[in-house]
């Protein structure tokens, strides 16, 4: 199988590791344009077959991996090697198609998102709302139950009640996100994360539910409010969640 | 267009045996148009896919892509200064430098 397909495949299969391609070479045994495969774990998925090389390849992937950030660097003398870091496209999973949702939808395709909307209401959802998802009018626990989740899924809660937004968040909690997202007043948020508490969710996992929801950029309407959830997903995406709650605190502090 | 369109294009075009040429910014210097990883891919007849940033660099990639692919067939590293006078006149004013892999495939 050509080494593209192998990224394909392994695109699709959700993984996180490193196409490392030599840039330019001034060593004969190395051609420009030769490639190698390496997963998150170190494992080489395809080799370059000079030793040499493959032996360099290996530990520098590992780092670049650790890094986060894509770049060259020379691993033996006159190599120049390109590491490309590859993974899964962020999936955002929207619950409640109402009328933050469609902004919110669109916005979040436009910066890269793939996104997934959830709602009870076959009028709510339907394709026509929300061009390029995935729209899904069903109740929202089994919904929710039966969507793959993972490190590379974000969740907002935007329903139309404080009873779904907390059956939401209840199922999400359960599992693996890089992030969670709830809308509402102070006091409606509270009251919906008292409940869950009640219930058993771990104080640690509530801790996590960004809330309340977006960048605080004085938001009103539908369409504003969802560039202020859209910018913390980004921020989420690109920074992480320390500086996501640093960038919102700060604001909030300059009040 | 994502990384996985990017390769999942590629892959078609491997399965069509269509000779394409793909670029990637590898390094960046200064203020650039898009990051370290932007990819396009560059078909001989001059189409495009994607984008390593729009304006005269781009042009350098597509005139260079058609090299690699019609007269080299091996890969070049390319450097685009966006601080020249052609890129100035171009538009391309945002003062940075990339070095952008250009990289040609032929599928034998």
């Amino acid at each position: 199988m050509s080494i593209i397909h192998t990224t394909v495949e392994l695109l699709a299969a959700g993984r996180t590791f490193c196409l490392a391609t030599v840039a330019s070479s001034g060593d004969e045994r190395v051609a420009a344009g030769t490639k190698a495969l390496i997963l998150e774990d170190g494992t080489v998925e395809q080799a370059t077959g000079v030793d040499a090389l493959d032996a360099a390849l290996g530990g520098a992937a590992l780092e670049v991996l650790a890094s986060r950030r894509r770049q060259t660097r020379e691993v033996l003398p006159g190599v120049l090697v390109y590491f490309d870091i590859l993974f899964q496209k962020t999936r955002l999973v929207v619950c409640g198609a109402g009328h933050i949702a469609i902004p919110l939808a669109r916005f979040a395709r436009e910066v890269g998102f793939e996104v997934t909307v959830i709602d009870d209401r076959e009028d709510f959802a339907s394709p026509e709302r929300f061009p390029g998802c995935e729209v899904i009018a069903r109740d929202f626990v089994p919904a929710l139950r039966d969507l793959p989740m993972n490190r590379a899924t974000y969740a907002v809660v935007i329903t139309r009640g404080h009873e779904h937004d907390a059956e939401c968040l209840a199922e999400i909690l359960k599992r693996e996100t890089g992030y969670v997202g709830l809308i509402g007043s102070r006091r409606r948020v509270a009251f919906v994360l008292e409940m869950l508490g009640r219930q058993g969710i771990p104080g640690s996992r509530l801790e996590d539910v960004f809330t309340p929801i977006g960048i605080p950029i004085g938001a009103e309407s539908p369409e504003e409010i969802a560039v202020s959830i859209a910018a913390e997903l980004v921020c989420m995406r690109r920074k992480g969640p320390r500086q996501a709650r640093a960038l919102k605190d700060s604001i909030r502090g300059l009040r | 267009m994502t990384d996985r369109e990017f390769f999942e294009k590629l892959a078609e075009c491997e399965r069509d045996r269509l000779p394409v040429c793909a670029a990637t910014i590898v390094r960046t210097f200064g203020s650039t148009p898009r990051e370290t990883g932007a990819k396009m891919i560059i078909t001989a007849d001059g189409s495009t896919w994607g984008s390593v940033g729009g304006g005269c660099g781009e042009n350098q990639v597509r005139s260079a892509s058609l090299k690699c692919l019609l007269v080299t067939k091996k890969p070049l590293l390319l450097d685009v200064d966006l601080t020249d006078d052609l890129g100035t006149k171009g538009g391309d004013v945002c003062g940075g430098r990339m070095h952008i892999l250009v990289e040609p495939y032929i599928w034998a």
